[in-house]
């Protein structure tokens, strides 16, 4: 009984926290409707805690471009065609602006206009062009949420593990841990904690090479990530992610979306291991993927 | 003798760029054989081999005496009462070692399955010490200076003298003809040296950062000795596993593969749906998780486990010995490689959390001039200098 009172009150507590964060201040994007939080037939671990496990997707164009967009041809439509073109979308972020600074917006031009040049070398100056999507590189945290690709979410008292299908990349959660990022790494370091029904996920230890998204939008090493996923039914999660960068961004920003249970039967993620895909892309302009003449540098 | 040698990372380096490089320009033509890159290799070493090995040598003496303290013991019951999770599993969760001494195989001059306690601890002191020397000729990094030398873990003793159950004999049972031929016909085609050649060629999955582990076990044995996969391998041979009511997941820290296993009963994927870990279900058999897994790729059977093809049906079993063991046990059947199935029994020491991200592919620098190296190696003839074939082979024409 004593539980279930107290799980009465903490659902209570949360609904209230999110309705005062919920009163709209000017230029922000309304909340992704139909998304209250309700504790309502969420289902629940042995602990009280909202049950996650489960394969999970977002269902919008964020990896595209995270601000709102408009369809566009492809990047290579002769081949492409629409295959490859770009749908559009209302964006993700609040207030549907990037608080870059000067000198960052210049450099998100760059990464833009370079978003397809994939140069290999072995040193990190192959980090400095290219989306690191297109060559099969970790997506870094937000992003991954918000790819067009299936994750599994894997949750213990202790830890919380997602596995995304792109990649097969994976990032553990450390609950209720004051952990330091032991070395900087794209998926970033997490330690966990719920607040009521809420998980909330302080994300650190970014290497600087993952973007937000193919559009350019990108971050630097000192990127800081505050994640809340809130259930608002047994198959729905309201994201919310806070962005701190003060090396590129002049204050912090938000990001939101719903995340959707998959409820297909017997779903499972199936491997996505990219490596094979991008050897040609990444290797032959440089004569090294298939037989044949080694091209002059 | 220049088997206990340490040299410093930067030599060690320079000295492989030249053998992957090739010679100068200016020595087009002459270039020296392997003896002789790999001696000077030796003699540009600052450390004598005394001197090196003298550092390690109390380090070495203690973790001798730690790993002899648990000798695993194969015939050891295991816990009837292991700990459970919050909703009633046998709780394997944790992170274990991988990496061991002991051979898959039983050495052919070993007649018996067993040793006793003191022939174990000899083998393995053995296979230590080998393992703590370091040829600067061949070794691309010196793990141990890092503390990350299999022998630097709690890599354990164990009685087995190879890893096989079945046969009894300790040995991979005979290829079939299908896979003799296989075989022969990849060996042959090895020894096509195409100057031409690019990164499809290499059939190691982890230097193209592919696959970690490859489809297979986690384990494969031993091969101690200096420059050895298990030593090598102490960096990386670790696992975690991490249970829900209904799937156990295992993370690889090579590559940070992942497998998800579900236990929920369902049914297998279609048989038109390969993965590289192949597709696996899992069960509790008592205290025991029993994972079967099939619907292997098989890009090309050079690559898989053993030479095996995308008939291999693996059927894996994780024990609690106790609270720092657990017991694996695998069996492996492809009928289109061996002539009947084969079983392997190894234990995974507990280790400390966690895992790192191994983010292989984004720097993946060394597959650029593995595959230069590599061209330029085939235009002058040359095999690679680690390829054992190598060591045959006369000046270059």
């Amino acid at each position: 009984m004593q539980t279930r009172l107290k799980r009465v009150v903490m659902a209570a507590v949360a609904a209230g926290t999110l309705l005062l964060t919920a009163i709209p201040i000017a230029g922000q994007a309304p909340s992704p409707a139909g998304l209250s939080p309700s504790s309502a037939g969420v289902s629940r671990t042995e602990d009280g805690k909202p049950n996650l496990n489960g394969i999970w997707q977002a269902f919008n164009t964020a990896n595209w471009d995270i601000l709102a967009h408009e369809a566009q041809a492809g990047p290579r439509p002769a081949l492409m065609g629409a295959w490859g073109a770009q749908p559009g979308g209302i964006g993700i972020v609040e207030g549907n602006e990037l608080p870059y600074r000067p000198e960052a917006l210049e450099i998100k031009k760059q990464k833009l206009a370079n978003r397809m040049v994939v140069k290999v070398a072995n040193d990190p100056s192959r980090y400095d062009t290219g989306d690191p999507e297109l060559q099969c590189y970790r997506p870094g945290v937000p992003r991954a949420n918000y790819m067009p690709f299936p994750f599994q979410i894997f949750q213990n008292r202790e830890q919380i593990m997602i596995v995304y299908e792109y990649k097969w990349s994976m990032r553990s959660i450390y609950m209720d841990s004051k952990s330091e990022a032991p070395v900087d790494s794209w998926m970033g370091w997490s330690n966990g904690r719920w607040e009521g029904d809420t998980l909330v996920v302080d994300v650190k230890g970014f290497n600087g090479h993952t973007w937000f998204d193919r559009a350019g939008n990108f971050h630097s090493d000192a990127l800081h990530v505050i994640e809340r996923w809130t259930p608002s039914g047994p198959n729905h999660l309201l994201y919310e992610a806070t962005i701190d960068d003060p090396k590129v961004f002049t204050r912090p920003w938000k990001m939101s979306f719903p995340v959707y249970r998959r409820l297909e039967p017997n779903l499972q993620l199936i491997e996505f291991n990219c490596v094979p895909f991008v050897e040609e892309m990444m290797y032959d302009p440089v004569g090294l993927y298939r037989p044949g003449p080694r091209k002059a540098k | 003798m220049h088997k206990h040698v340490l040299v410093p990372s930067v030599a060690v380096t320079l000295v492989t760029m030249l053998m992957f490089l090739g010679a100068p320009a200016g020595l087009q033509g002459q270039t020296p054989s392997r003896e002789a890159v790999e001696e000077a290799a030796r003699k540009a070493s600052p450390h004598s081999a005394d001197a090196a090995m003298e550092y390690w040598k109390a380090e070495i003496a203690k973790r001798l005496a730690e790993a002899t303290a648990r000798v695993y013991d194969p015939a050891k019951p295991a816990v009837s009462n292991p700990p459970r999770t919050p909703w009633g599993a046998p709780d394997l969760r944790g992170y274990y070692l991988t990496a061991m001494y002991t051979p898959l195989e039983r050495p052919e001059k070993v007649a018996k399955p067993l040793y006793t306690t003191e022939e174990a601890v000899a083998a393995f002191r053995f296979a230590t010490t080998s393992d703590a020397g370091v040829d600067p000729a061949t070794v691309h990094y010196d793990w141990k200076e890092f503390g990350m030398d299999a022998w630097q873990s709690p890599v354990r003793p164990n009685l087995r003298t190879g890893l096989i159950t079945d046969p009894a004999n300790g040995r991979i049972p005979p290829l079939t003809p299908e896979a003799q031929k296989r075989r022969a016909d990849a060996a042959a085609q090895r020894r096509q040296r195409d100057p031409q050649t690019g990164v499809q060629i290499f059939g190691n999955l982890y230097t193209r950062c592919v696959l970690g582990g490859g489809a297979a076990p986690l384990i494969d044995g031993g091969q101690p000795g200096s420059d050895s996969a298990a030593g090598a391998g102490g960096v990386t041979t670790e696992a975690q596993i991490l249970q829900t009511p209904d799937h156990v997941v295992i993370v690889q820290q090579r590559n940070t593969d992942v497998r998800i296993i579900p236990l929920d009963g369902r049914p297998r994927l279609p048989q038109t749906v390969r993965q590289w870990y192949g597709n696996s279900r899992g069960r509790w058999e008592g205290n025991t998780l029993v994972v079967e897994t099939t619907n292997f790729s098989d890009p090309s059977p050079a690559t898989n486990f053993q030479g095996s093809t995308d008939a291999l049906q693996l059927v894996e079993r994780f024990t609690i010995v106790d609270a720092n063991t657990l017991r694996y046990e695998y069996t492996v059947t492809d009928p289109k490689t061996w002539t009947r199935p084969w079983s392997v029994e190894a234990p995974l020491p507990r280790i400390d959390p966690p895992l790192y991200e191994f983010a292989c592919h984004e720097q993946n620098y060394g597959l650029i001039n593995l595959v230069m190296g590599a061209q330029i190696r085939a235009t002058e003839g040359i095999l690679d200098p680690r390829d054992p074939r190598a060591a045959s082979q006369t000046a270059p024409r």
